[in-house]
């Protein structure tokens, strides 16, 4: 079975991968990094070039653990990302940061992780930065 | 002669718009191509027939017609040329489904420019936002909903507040 | 040469409100320019209805920067993305990405800047220099002369494009009948009117330049597909080293020369001068494999050259009153609207119009180079907002902006028509250059022609007997046969190749 990490390059972000390598040498699986861009800018901040991807690559490395880093884009629900992958690798846990929103911030930009916790048909854990 | 070095500036230079061109939808087939010469035939004998009917006059002594005439003589030839020879060509794109979001996005521009004058530029232009980020872009209704307040928003204070340019308004 | 009126021109364009308007020109042109899939053409045409309301010196002032600005906005996204932003930043991306790359996308950007004001620069002292000449000689010019000039180029341009020849000379055509629409002003007839008054008045050329080339350039990347994003570049140092300019120092000395040579011809002078100047480095190298492999020489070149080609095309556009590329006829149509007819005249008649214009763009090249290596970051930021959102409020702009500029909904619905016309043509592989370039010099055209037959008596063969407009008549048919000689000769070539393989 195999874990999925959610990743941005923040503190969130470092947090879910902390503690998804974790819980993959744990476990002793496979983890795939999801680093998945919003589709439709030319150029996402959020998106981890080359070097930033093979440095968490790295990283799995050290902690013994298998990884691999995937960055599909997404439209406006990143569930789906996590749903299709999901079905493709059979993945049986998600690993995501959350962040402290306040209640305006939550409804005008919305939650993906809120959006991942209630339609999630395998285990989350979430972690905070 | 070396048609294709591949590492001539202008090979290069096409690669890379070709590697572009990827993005868009598929090459259309003899038939688009056939309908567009067809259509420019169409323009260059409606021409002809118009300027006819305006009056050639003479050489010496011009007509209102007479310059259109010859300009729409000079379509008909290309385009039953281009309709003989230009089949084969590969420059016009298939219209895909995406092409329904651009006749959606066509039908809010004209309802904009009829409700206008009507109910002034905030409504239509709210509208037109919101079409635009919600369904020809998929953007959610949440940040549709944000984005287009705002973007009116800020049409308001910058074309009626500060520069006071005389739009139709509601308000 | 008496140098008062240059000076008047600069004392003209240094006056703080203009100087204002040169640097918004600059800040809207770039930030517009940035955005991908909206070229100078598309941006220029956008923005027509700000420079409308404005006095002509300080229009041209506030044009002449959003050009500048909207070619450099071009060259961020060519070297950032990877993403021309026209045909003439295309060789660009071959060494800047490669910079880019390598975590160098300042030094390609600060290289790009200098490149540019130099070329810019070296051009405009040309420009001053030769337009005078030009003009003077062109003073003899009748109207034959002018219909003989008009017609060769409206038929450069469309030979020169990209796209299939045959379509771009219906285009032009199509542009010319357009054209004739509304009164007559030699018999007074109403030319195809249909008994509309808005149409008795002629075809507007603000909404028909907004329409096929800023609302159509939207419509039609509507259909893309975004299937890449890229991670954020790391910018960098943008000021270039001593060490980098010295590199350059010789590439943007022979672009600004290639540029300013080849813009004066008309058609793809922006492009055709990019792709020479790269070529030329690339020969004289010592080391060619260093090219597209992130040479400095590599973007200093066609960026250099195609800034000095495009000021050097403003010299058939202001001494004869051709404009030389789409663009150009957008700048036309800019100062026609202005009171301004671009042509031999000019610089006698309004020597402080001639030299505002020259003047404004050196201020333009200054500011350029000014704001662009410190405000590079910022309008990269812009690349990150989705097309998605940027779509509708380019859209939005255009619609209002039209209907501003003689408050009436007859003009949102000619911006609307032609914006619809400008995608179908791109759709269907025909380019809508031609048709506006056409359109623009299509009065022209058919007045000094009609005139002309006056002279001549109704005798059409004193176009050819005349010196002047004999010679651009031999041009003009020389250019109208050249491709068939040249795609006979390809298809020969492309027959003999496969024969030639089996034999080697």
């Amino acid at each position: 079975m195999t874990i999925l990490v959610g990743y941005l390059p923040t503190p969130e972000g470092e947090a879910a991968v902390e503690a998804g390598l974790r819980e993959g040498a744990l476990r002793g699986e496979r983890v795939i990094i999801v680093n998945s861009p919003r589709r439709g800018a030319p150029v996402d901040q959020r998106r981890v070039d080359d070097a930033a991807g093979a440095a968490l690559l790295d990283r799995a490395r050290a902690a013994g653990v298998d990884a691999e880093l995937r960055r599909p884009l997404h439209d406006d629900d990143l569930y789906e990302t996590f749903e299709a992958l999901i079905e493709e690798t059979g993945a049986g846990l998600i690993v995501i940061g959350l962040r402290h929103r306040s209640l305006v911030g939550k409804f005008v930009l919305g939650s993906q992780a809120q959006r991942i916790l209630m339609e999630a048909a395998v285990p989350v854990l979430t972690v905070k930065a | 002669m070396s048609v294709s070095d591949a590492s001539d500036p202008a090979s290069q230079a096409d690669r890379l718009q070709a590697e572009l061109d990827e993005t868009r939808p598929p090459h259309a087939g003899p038939i688009s191509q056939l309908a567009a010469a067809l259509v420019a035939l169409a323009v260059g004998v409606a021409g002809a027939a118009g300027s006819y009917a305006l009056g050639l006059g003479e050489l010496t002594q011009p007509g209102p017609g007479l310059w259109p005439f010859a300009i729409s003589v000079v379509i008909v030839v290309l385009s039953v040329t281009l309709a003989v020879t230009g089949r084969s060509l590969e420059d016009a794109e298939r219209f895909s489904r995406s092409s329904l979001l651009t006749a959606g996005g066509l039908v809010t521009l004209v309802l904009l420019a009829v409700l206008l004058p009507l109910i002034g530029f905030e409504i239509p232009s709210l509208l037109l936002m919101f079409v635009w980020l919600r369904w020809l872009g998929k953007e959610s209704w949440r940040s549709s909903i944000v984005v287009s307040v705002c973007t009116v928003a800020a049409f308001y204070l910058l074309f009626v507040v500060l520069l006071q340019i005389p739009l139709p308004r509601l308000i | 040469m008496d140098l008062t009126p240059i000076l008047n021109g600069f004392s003209v364009v240094l006056e703080p409100a203009n100087l204002l308007y040169c640097l918004v020109g600059v800040l809207i042109g770039m930030l517009i320019g940035v955005l991908p899939g909206l070229g100078p053409g598309a941006t220029i045409a956008i923005l027509l209805p700000i420079t409308y309301g404005i006095e002509p010196v300080s229009a041209i002032i506030m044009l002449a920067g959003i050009f500048y600005g909207a070619q450099y906005g071009g060259t961020i996204t060519s070297v950032l993305l990877r993403l021309p932003g026209e045909a003439s930043s295309v060789v660009t991306v071959f060494d800047g990405f490669a910079l880019a790359k390598q975590g160098r996308a300042g030094t390609a950007l600060g290289i790009a800047a200098v490149g540019s004001f130099v070329g810019g620069t070296v051009s405009i002292v040309g420009l001053s220099l030769v337009a005078p000449i030009v003009a003077g000689f062109a003073l003899d010019f009748g109207p034959p002369e002018y219909a003989a000039l008009g017609i060769l180029g409206v038929l450069l341009i469309s030979s020169v494009g990209n796209g299939n020849k045959l379509k771009a000379v219906v285009a032009a055509c199509v542009g010319l009948l357009l054209a004739t629409v509304g009164r007559d002003t030699f018999t007074g007839a109403e030319r195809f009117t249909f008994g509309s008054l808005n149409l008795a008045e002629g075809l507007d050329f603000i909404p028909i330049a907004m329409g096929l080339f800023g609302l159509s350039e939207i419509l039609y990347n509507l259909e893309e597909r975004h299937n890449k994003v890229a991670s954020p570049a790391k910018i960098g140092n943008v000021w270039p080293s001593r060490k980098e300019l010295g590199e350059a120092k010789g590439a943007i000395g022979r672009g600004s020369l290639i540029g300013f040579v080849l813009g004066v011809l008309p058609g793809g002078g922006a492009t055709l001068s990019s792709l020479a100047a790269y070529a030329f480095e690339k020969r004289r190298a010592k080391q060619p494999e260093r090219f597209g492999r992130g040479a400095v020489e590599g973007v200093a070149a066609p960026e250099t050259a195609n800034n000095a080609a495009a000021t050097s095309s403003f010299i058939p556009l202001l001494t004869l009153g051709i404009p030389a590329n789409a663009t150009m006829a957008l700048i036309f149509g800019a100062l026609l609207i202005q009171g301004i007819q671009p042509g031999p005249q000019l610089v006698t008649q309004h020597p402080d119009v001639f030299w505002g214009v020259i003047n404004s763009m050196y201020i333009g090249n200054i500011l350029l180079l000014v704001m662009s290596i410190p405000m590079v970051g910022v309008f990269v930021k812009i690349l990150r907002v989705r097309a998605a959102i940027l779509a509708p409020i380019t859209v939005l702009i255009t619609l209002l902006g039209a209907y501003t500029v003689r408050n009436q909904v007859y003009d949102v619905f000619l911006v609307i028509g032609f914006g619809l016309l400008g995608y179908l043509m791109k759709k269907f592989g025909f380019e809508p250059g031609p048709l506006l370039l056409a359109f623009v010099l299509g009065t022209m055209i058919e007045s000094s022609a009609r005139q002309a037959l006056l002279i001549f008596g109704g005798d059409p063969t004193g176009f050819l007997t005349r010196p002047i407009s004999g010679t651009i008549f031999a041009l003009v048919a020389l250019v109208a046969v050249l491709p068939l000689i040249r795609t006979a000769w390809r298809r020969k070539a492309i027959r003999k190749a496969p024969a030639e393989e089996k034999t080697s």
